[in-house]
C-alpha cells in the first residue's frame, strides 16, 4: 500500500499524514492496523440486535478512529450512523451500513 | 519546559489507532503510557508512577472519562494532575472544563503542534500552581505564610480603599518553654488550635491571618468596634480548653491604620505594642497609640541624629570619683566615666534613655568607642598635667563583647594614646556573663592577659552561680546599686551586701560599692570591710573641668 493508493481511495492523505507528523510508514502501519479491526462487523450485529445503546459507543469510536486517519469514504457514513443512534432514530440502517462495509472492503483491497 | 525533567503522560482511550496516534504525536516530549479505560488509568495513577497530566477520552468501556475525572478531581493528591480530555464532541468540551479537566483537544485531532502546545502549557500551569500552593500555606497551621499573607494584605487594601482595618499581631508567651515542658508535638498541637481560631475570626470578619514564624501570628482584617470582646470570646475558648489553657497570649493591636504607611510599618506598629507587655501571664492586650507613637518617633529620632551628636560633640563625658576608703581617710584612687548626652533640643538626655535603644540596635558600639577614646586622652592629658595615673573605668558593653575587633581597638587606643593598659579599667555587666559565658569568659581572659583590669558591675543583679564566680576571671568586684540604697533600713539588703563583700574577699578581689548616698551607707560599708566606694556622698558625675579642681584639691 502506498501514500497514493490512500489518495485515489479518498483519504485526506495530507491530513492524516499530518497528525503522523508526517511519517508515511507510521500512517500506513496505523491504516493497516484499521484494516485488522473489526468493530464495523460488531456494529452491523448490535444494530441487527437492536442493542443501539451499544452500537451508539462502536459507531462513536468508528467515527473518531477513522476521522483520525483522515479515511474519509470510511468516516462519513460512520458519522452518520453515530448521529442517528446518538438520537436513538429506529430507522432502517441498511444503507448506511453497507455504505461503511463497501468502503471498508475496498480499503482491504488496498492492504 | 521549565527544566530538563523528562516528564510522563498517560494517554487514557479504548481504541488502540487513536492511543498510537497520540502516544507519537507527544512521544517526542514526554515519556507515554497507555490505558484503554478509567480503570486502567486509576491502576497506574494510584500505583506511584508521576504522571504529569492525562490524555482522557470519555467513552470507554469499564470506567468512562467522566467518572474517571470526578475521581481525579476529588482526590486531594490526584487533583493536582492536569487532565485534558479527547473529544470529538461540542457539547462535551464544556462539561469536560466542568467536571474539571485543565482543557480538551478535539476529535479529529488538531494539528500536532497544537496538542502539542495544549500539554505543555497545562503542564506548566499545574506545575506553576502546586509551587504557589505549597509556599502559600504554612504545612503546619494552614495560615498564610509571610510572604504571601503581605501580598494579600496590600490586595486586600486595593479592593477595599475606603474600609479602615486593624492589625494585631499574636504571640505565645514563653512559648520555647512550652515546647520544652510538653514537647514539640503539643506545641504544634496549640499552634495550629489557634490558627483555627485566626481562621474563624477572619472568616466571620473579613480579613486574613498568616503565621508569620514559629508562635507569631498576624492578622489583617476589617476594623471592628468590638475587637477586643471578639478576641477575649476566642480567648476565653482558648482558656477553656485542656491544651489551650496551658498557655497565655500577648497581643499587640494597631487600629485603624494609617494608609499611608506601608503594610510593613504597620506591623512594625503592632510589634511594638505587643513588645511592651512582654511575658505578662495572663493573656494582655496592648494598643499602638499616640503615646507610643511618640515615644517611637523620639527613638527613631535619636537613632537618627546619633552620627551628627558625636560629630558635634554633643556627647560628653562625665567623671565620678571613686574613693578608696581601706585607710582612715577616705582617698580618691580613680574615677567611673559616664557617657551625658547634651542636645541641642531636648537638653540632657539621660543615658538610662538612649543607651538600651542604641544597644537595640547595635549602635552602642559607637557610643563605646567614643568614650574609651576621650578617656585614654584624658588620662593621657593628666599624666602631662599632674605627673601621675588617674584610673578611670569604662563600660564594655554586652554587644562589644560580640565584636570580634573588640580586644585589638581596645589595644590599639590604649597604644595611640601612650597610656598604661592598667589604667583604663573593663567594666562589663555581671548580666552578659550569664549570657553567653563561654565566649564572655574567654574574651575577658584574653583581655586579662594583655594587661587590662576587668570590673564586674552590677554584681548581684544577676544570676551567676557561686561556681561560675570561682572560675570568673576578674579583678573587682562592683555591688550592685540596688543592694545599697536600701542597706541601713533593710535587714536582708544588709546581709546581702556582707554575702557579697564575703564573695569578693574570697576571690581575693576588692569591692566597689556606687550609689552610695549617704553617710551611714559608707560608715556600714567600711565597717563590712569594702574598699572602694563611689556615689553621691562623695561627689555625683561632674564635667570634666570640676573634676580638675577635684583631683587638683585631693591629690595635689
Amino acid at each position: 500500500m502506498t501514500i497514493d493508493d490512500l489518495r485515489d481511495y479518498g483519504a485526506n492523505v495530507d491530513e492524516g499524514l499530518t497528525r503522523c507528523l508526517n511519517n508515511k510508514d507510521f500512517y500506513i502501519k496505523l491504516v493497516n492496523m484499521a484494516i485488522a479491526d473489526n468493530k464495523i462487523e460488531q456494529l452491523e450485529k448490535q444494530i441487527n440486535e437492536s442493542n443501539f445503546e451499544a452500537a451508539f459507543e462502536t459507531a462513536h469510536t468508528i467515527k473518531g478512529m477513522y476521522a483520525n486517519l483522515a479515511l474519509t469514504p470510511i468516516s462519513a457514513p460512520a458519522s452518520e450512523i453515530t448521529e442517528l443512534l446518538r438520537n436513538k432514530v429506529d430507522t432502517d440502517y441498511t444503507e448506511l451500513l453497507d455504505r461503511l462495509k463497501t468502503a471498508k472492503r475496498k480499503l482491504d483491497e488496498l492492504a | 519546559m521549565q527544566n530538563d525533567i523528562r516528564r510522563t503522560v498517560l494517554i487514557v482511550d479504548d481504541e488502540l489507532i487513536n492511543r498510537e496516534m497520540l502516544g507519537y504525536i507527544v512521544s517526542e516530549d514526554y515519556s507515554v503510557m497507555y490505558a484503554e479505560n478509567g480503570k486502567q488509568a486509576l491502576d497506574i495513577l494510584k500505583n506511584g508512577d508521576k504522571i504529569s497530566l492525562v490524555l482522557l477520552d470519555l467513552i470507554m468501556p469499564e470506567m468512562d472519562g467522566f467518572e474517571l475525572l470526578d475521581i481525579i478531581h476529588n482526590d486531594d493528591e490526584l487533583k493536582r494532575i492536569p487532565v485534558i480530555v479527547l473529544t470529538s464532541e461540542k457539547t462535551a468540551e464544556v462539561k469536560s472544563l466542568q467536571h474539571g479537566a485543565a482543557d480538551f483537544i478535539p476529535k479529529p485531532y488538531d494539528m500536532p503542534d497544537v496538542i502539542r502546545a495544549r500539554v505543555m502549557r497545562s503542564i506548566e500551569l499545574a506545575e506553576d500552581n502546586n509551587i504557589i500552593r505549597a509556599t502559600e500555606f504554612d504545612t503546619l497551621t494552614g495560615l498564610y505564610t509571610r510572604e504571601f499573607f503581605l501580598e494579600y494584605a496590600r490586595e486586600f487594601d486595593e479592593f477595599n480603599p475606603d474600609m479602615s482595618k486593624d492589625l494585631f499581631v499574636i504571640n505565645i508567651n514563653r512559648f520555647h518553654l512550652v515546647n520544652e515542658l510538653y514537647g514539640r508535638e503539643f506545641g504544634n498541637k496549640i499552634l495550629a488550635m489557634i490558627a483555627e481560631h485566626l481562621k474563624a475570626i477572619t472568616a466571620e470578619h473579613r480579613g486574613i491571618a498568616c503565621r508569620y514564624e514559629a508562635d507569631i501570628f498576624y492578622i489583617y482584617s476589617k476594623s471592628q468596634e468590638k475587637c477586643e470582646e471578639l478576641l477575649n470570646e476566642h480567648i476565653k475558648m482558648l482558656e477553656n480548653d485542656k491544651d489551650g489553657s496551658k498557655i497565655s497570649l500577648r497581643i499587640g493591636i494597631y487600629r485603624n491604620v494609617d494608609k499611608n504607611i506601608d503594610i510593613e510599618q504597620r506591623i512594625d506598629r503592632a510589634v511594638s505594642a505587643e513588645k511592651t507587655i512582654h511575658n505578662n501571664y495572663k493573656t494582655a492586650f496592648a494598643f499602638y497609640d499616640t503615646k507610643l507613637h511618640e515615644h517611637e518617633v523620639y527613638s527613631e529620632k535619636l537613632l537618627l541624629e546619633l552620627d551628627r551628636a558625636i560629630s558635634e560633640n554633643q556627647f560628653k563625658v562625665y567623671y565620678q570619683p571613686k574613693y578608696d576608703i581601706t585607710n582612715n581617710e577616705p582617698k580618691l584612687c580613680s574615677a567611673e566615666a559616664l557617657i551625658r548626652w547634651q542636645h541641642p533640643e531636648y537638653g540632657m538626655i539621660s543615658p538610662g534613655v538612649f543607651i538600651p535603644l542604641f544597644e537595640e540596635n547595635g549602635c552602642i558600639k559607637r557610643i563605646d568607642s567614643f568614650v574609651w577614646n576621650k578617656v585614654a586622652e584624658q588620662i593621657k592629658k593628666w599624666q602631662g598635667r599632674y605627673s601621675r595615673t588617674i584610673p578611670v573605668s569604662v563600660n564594655v558593653s554586652r554587644i562589644d563583647i560580640c565584636d570580634p575587633e573588640l580586644e585589638s581597638e581596645l589595644l590599639s587606643i590604649v597604644k595611640n594614646n601612650e597610656i598604661d593598659i592598667s589604667s583604663m579599667f573593663l567594666e562589663i555587666t555581671e548580666s552578659a556573663y550569664s549570657e553567653d559565658s563561654d565566649m564572655i569568659l574567654e574574651t575577658v581572659k584574653r583581655l586579662r592577659d594583655d594587661g587590662f583590669k576587668v570590673e564586674m558591675d552590677d554584681f548581684g543583679s544577676g544570676y551567676s552561680s557561686l561556681n561560675m564566680l570561682t572560675e570568673m576571671p576578674i579583678d573587682v568586684l562592683k555591688l550592685d546599686m540596688k543592694f545599697i540604697r536600701n542597706i541601713c533600713t533593710n535587714e536582708k539588703d544588709r546581709r546581702m551586701m556582707e554575702l557579697m563583700i564575703d564573695i569578693a574577699d574570697f576571690l581575693n578581689v576588692p569591692v566597689v560599692a556606687e550609689g552610695v548616698e549617704h553617710k551611714e551607707q559608707y560608715e556600714l560599708l567600711k565597717k563590712s570591710g569594702c574598699d572602694i566606694i563611689q556615689g553621691y556622698y562623695f561627689s555625683k558625675p561632674v564635667p570634666l573641668e570640676e573634676f580638675d579642681k577635684i583631683v587638683e584639691k585631693e591629690l595635689m
